[in-house]
């Protein structure tokens, strides 16, 4: 299975209600689960006008029943075979800004494609109007590809990393 | 030597207003020795404090060193819970590092780190800041509001808009905000605010608002690469401001402001934010890490987002940007 396909695949299940996806095909197996802990009520105005990917969640509450048409798609998506040995985790962007590599333009980047990272690694910062959110890692492993480029605007709920747990 | 005495004895001098205080019964008050007592008023005075002993009447407290110590802040203060617990350096390398590593281990909303001086006060993407001792305001606070990471980022525009009404408040001096926080006097930036947001996908754990306010400083205090686009508040009203009086209006307004952010949301925040902006209807170039735009502002969006019309005509939304002011459209 190329990476293409389980990004692919990851994307759909990230949009979808699913917090949790396995399968299984001749000794090909991907297990996907989302570290979704609820979201807050908030008491602001402006959270009435909350994004894409948080009516799904809201979907996943009220009529369970919907989840069954987006599980079927992305199996049948997922029909390639190859061998990934271990889960994948999605490091996602928890708000709108700019994705940076580095906490200056003359610095190294926090991690490159390879860098082994644990639970608490900053991989990268992401800025929304001179508020800087360091964003960790939250899972042992190595970074297996950098979703966004360096200086991108990033949305909210958007995959930056992907992260092959240990 | 115990904090907590000398602080006793340093309070009861303030309060005694110009009278002076017996020796004796701050001993028998506090249970210790005349000695000691003698002890710790040394040790107030090499804080800078003057103090005038009166044989057989006491001690008269003759002058208070502008400092920024919670025995100064406190008595001025009115919050409900901002500042009410101050963490106080004389020197310390940055403020915001400090304030990042007690948010981590727990500490309370409204816990405030200050420092007479940095020794690494750092800007935006990492730049230094200048940081003089005992001539500005640097400090961190740390607050907790109960909201999602995607509304954190209006607090940047909400800390600007409170520090602007301290500073107009405490000097009569009227500044203004430059997108998203920076605030002018003349064109001149006395404040830079910068923000560390600590959070998971759902909930913000922290948000650790780091503020640096040119207060007291004569223009030689500045680097000469920085002496045209940095002013201080004495050096544009003539006259040594009260820091510690400004921490206490600056905690003030934070903790007003951000209340009714939490409560009602950007609007009547963005209403206050650009009443006092120097921004919108500007010519500006935003300086950003793939690009460099220039146009017109045209506003900001109900999230507070910069809105630039480019001279193709197309509109852009600035998220993260350094915003050069180029004079009227």
């Amino acid at each position: 299975m190329k990476i293409q396909e389980i990004r692919e695949i990851i994307k759909l299940v990230d949009q979808s209600s699913l917090d949790e996806f396995l399968y299984e095909s001749e000794g090909t197996k991907i297990k996907l689960k989302k570290n979704e802990k609820g979201f807050v009520n908030s008491t602001s105005e402006t959270f009435e006008s909350s994004s894409i990917i948080e009516q799904p969640r809201q979907v996943e509450v009220k009529a369970p029943v919907a989840q069954e048409a987006p599980k079927q798609q992305v199996v049948e998506e997922a029909t390639t075979e190859s061998v990934v040995d271990s889960s994948l985790h999605t490091i996602i962007s928890p708000m709108v800004g700019t994705f940076y590599q580095s906490s200056s333009p003359d610095t190294a980047a926090y991690v490159e494609v390879g860098t082994k990272v644990s639970a608490d690694s900053i991989v990268c910062i992401v800025e929304a109007m001179k508020l800087f959110n360091e964003i960790e890692a939250e899972i042992d492993g190595q970074v297996v590809e950098i979703l966004v480029k360096d200086g991108q605007l990033v949305e909210y709920g958007q995959p930056l990393f992907l992260v092959k747990g240990n | 030597m115990n904090i907590s005495i000398k602080e006793k004895i340093l309070s009861t001098l303030i309060n005694a207003k110009g009278e002076p205080v017996s020796g004796q019964k701050l001993a028998d008050e506090l249970h210790i020795s005349r000695t000691m007592i003698w002890k710790h008023l040394k040790s107030i005075e090499e804080d800078g404090y003057v103090i005038e002993a009166i044989k057989k009447k006491g001690y008269i407290l003759q002058s208070i060193p502008d400092l920024v110590t919670p025995e100064q802040i406190l008595p001025k203060l009115n919050t409900k819970q901002l500042g009410r617990n101050i963490d106080y350096y004389t020197s310390c390398t940055s403020t915001q590092i400090i304030a990042a590593d007690k948010a981590r281990q727990g500490a309370s909303h409204g816990t405030v780190i200050i420092s007479e001086e940095q020794t690494a006060g750092k800007g935006r993407l990492e730049r230094s800041w200048d940081s003089t001792a005992n001539k500005g305001i640097w400090m961190s606070v740390i607050i907790r509001p109960n909201i999602s990471p995607e509304f954190a980022a209006q607090f940047t525009l909400v800390s600007a808009v409170a520090i602007n009404q301290a500073i107009q408040e405490v000097t009569n001096l009227t500044p203004q905000i430059k997108w998203p926080n920076d605030i002018l006097i003349n064109g001149k930036k006395v404040t830079g605010i910068l923000t560390e947001l600590q959070a998971d996908m759902d909930i913000v754990h922290s948000i650790i608002i780091g503020i640096g306010v040119n207060v007291n400083q004569e223009l030689s205090a500045f680097d000469e690469s920085i002496q045209n686009i940095a002013t201080s508040l004495k050096m544009e009203n003539g006259e040594e401001v009260d820091r510690s009086l400004l921490v206490a209006k600056i905690l003030y307004y934070l903790e007003k402001y951000g209340d009714l952010y939490v409560e009602k949301g950007f609007e009547p925040i963005k209403i206050l934010w650009e009443s006092h902006n120097c921004t919108i209807g500007k010519r500006i170039r935003a300086t950003m890490l793939r690009e460099t735009l220039e146009g017109v502002a045209l506003g900001i969006t109900k999230d507070g987002v910069l809105e630039l019309r480019l001279d193709s005509g197309e509109i852009r939304g600035i998220y993260s940007a350094d915003i050069h002011l180029l004079g009227r459209s």
